[in-house]
């Protein structure tokens, strides 16, 4: 397998040794070595020693977004760039490749596809499920594959030519098509799960789902009510009334 | 449950438990797919996609980010899915928030113990990773999608053991036990909202929310 490809292949589980100290650090080490293996094939085994170790220092990004920084490192090993100065790129990229990923996929793309998928499915049926992974697959391996490119054409420059792309702008656009979609998807939802239930269950069920948003967002209870936490106390209420009617 | 359907959700269970974090993180552990699936694999795919869009509301709620700890949905998605599709249709609902949410909340522990033992693992190879040892790192690699896999196991294990408890329950004996739909239903609904108006912000996010939400409801309305 090509250096490229093998370090994309690896890019796929650029958190499979996930630490709170190190973060996705052993695993950008993981995805550059097929890549400074080839860079350093014909230099000696302490310079090629010396940039590995570099590469699986800490490290935190979004894990769709660290090819970037595998790229530029590379690139930057590749320039003859000094060691502390690509230890310096690692650590400012990460802040930015963590909160450009975060905005764009969690945020933004996964929440698009899930709400839409959600809102989709009394009419596709379980074919959404299908398209959401087809489609978000597609676009993981392009924007890894995209990520890997730019790093390694941009190297150290990489930080201005990510300003200067697609990224920033998507990213903010993405969360609100999310908050569209996502909003799109509740009535939908609530729709199909009351089917067939009485008036007075309806009534319910908008009353204790008023009661979660007003923790969820209340100074006192935002932190110590989640939605989870709400819903088991309900399923805990609902198990002994269900249990004592029996 | 033939020993087949049980070898084949467990196979699915440990896949969607490392697809999470470990890889490849392609959307498998989604409650969505991964309770259809499970329902498929089980006989009974519309239960299980039931389960899984309910189950979602709950997932919508959580940002993965980082150090953060959350719910694990994924193998309790696939218990909850299996569940749904042995248990009597109108109760599809609420067994997957009996399943799917307790299951989840353990699911979230077992990752940050995995973590740490991510941690210890790179602890007792460190010199070897500082001296720029390769192999040192693919080890760590390894050992890690191993683990996640082992912890996927266990997770996937004891969600089939609780649904097949689940389909050897008594429903008929206990008339109120459609409480437990609504009772889930009702936090899903208030876990997605709250989670999107905590996270819609004051600004222009909040009003494509609300014409989301106003789509929705015309949608609803013409039905």
């Amino acid at each position: 397998m090509k250096p490229r490809a093998e370090a994309l292949v690896r890019l796929l589980a650029v958190q499979a040794a996930w630490t709170y100290e190190r973060m996705s650090g052993i695993g950008v080490g993981h995805a550059s070595a097929p890549l400074l293996r080839d860079l350093y094939a014909k230099s000696s085994p302490e310079e090629r020693r010396a940039a590995v170790a570099r590469s699986a220092e800490f490290f935190n990004s979004h894990p769709y977004l660290a090819g970037v920084a595998v790229g530029a490192v590379v690139r930057a090993e590749r320039d003859g760039v000094p060691g502390a100065a690509i230890v310096r790129l690692r650590t400012a990229l990460s802040g930015p490749l963590g909160a450009l990923g975060d905005q764009l996929i969690w945020a933004g793309e996964v929440p698009v596809l899930i709400g839409l998928a959600l809102a989709a499915t009394p009419w596709l049926g379980a074919w959404t499920v299908l398209l959401v992974v087809v489609i978000h697959n597609v676009l993981r391996l392009w924007l890894t594959s995209w990520g890997l490119d730019v790093g390694l054409r941009e190297g150290l420059g990489v930080g201005a030519a990510l300003q200067r792309s697609w990224l920033p702008r998507a990213a903010a656009r993405a969360q609100s098509a999310a908050a569209f979609a996502v909003g799109l998807a509740i009535p939908i939802v609530g729709w199909q799960v009351l089917a067939g239930a009485s008036r007075q269950i309806v009534a319910g069920v908008i009353g204790c789902t008023i009661l979660g948003v007003m923790l969820a967002l209340g100074q006192q209870t935002r932190e110590r009510v989640t939605g989870l936490r709400f819903g088991l106390g309900l399923l805990l209420l609902a198990l002994i009334i269900v249990g004592g009617f029996r | 449950m033939t020993v087949l359907v049980i070898v084949g959700l467990i196979a699915w269970g440990v896949f969607v438990a490392v697809d999470l974090v470990t890889m490849p993180q392609g959307l498998f552990s989604r409650p969505l797919v991964a309770a259809t699936v499970a329902g498929a694999i089980t006989g009974n795919m519309t239960s299980g996609l039931v389960a899984g869009m309910v189950l979602e509301l709950y997932a919508l709620d959580v940002l993965p980010i980082g150090a953060s700890r959350y719910p694990d949905y994924g193998p309790a998605a696939v218990a909850a899915g299996a569940a749904s599709a042995l248990v009597p249709q109108e109760l599809v609902i609420g067994v997957a928030g009996l399943v799917g949410l307790p299951l989840a909340v353990i699911g979230g522990y077992t990752l940050h113990v995995h973590r740490r033992r991510n941690a210890m693992s790179v602890q007792r190879r460190l010199a070897r990773v500082s001296a720029g040892d390769a192999r040192a790192i693919w080890e760590l690699q390894r050992n890690g999608l191993v683990r996640d896999a082992g912890r996927g196991l266990v997770l996937s294990v004891a969600g089939v053991i609780v649904a097949l408890v689940m389909s050897a329950l008594p429903w008929s004996e206990y008339p109120r036990a459609t409480l437990l739909n609504w009772a889930t239903a009702a936090g899903g609904l208030s876990a997605v909202l709250g989670g999107a108006l905590r996270s819609g912000g004051h600004g222009a996010r909040r009003l494509w929310l609300g014409a989301g939400l106003a789509v929705g409801l015309v949608v609803v309305l013409l039905q």
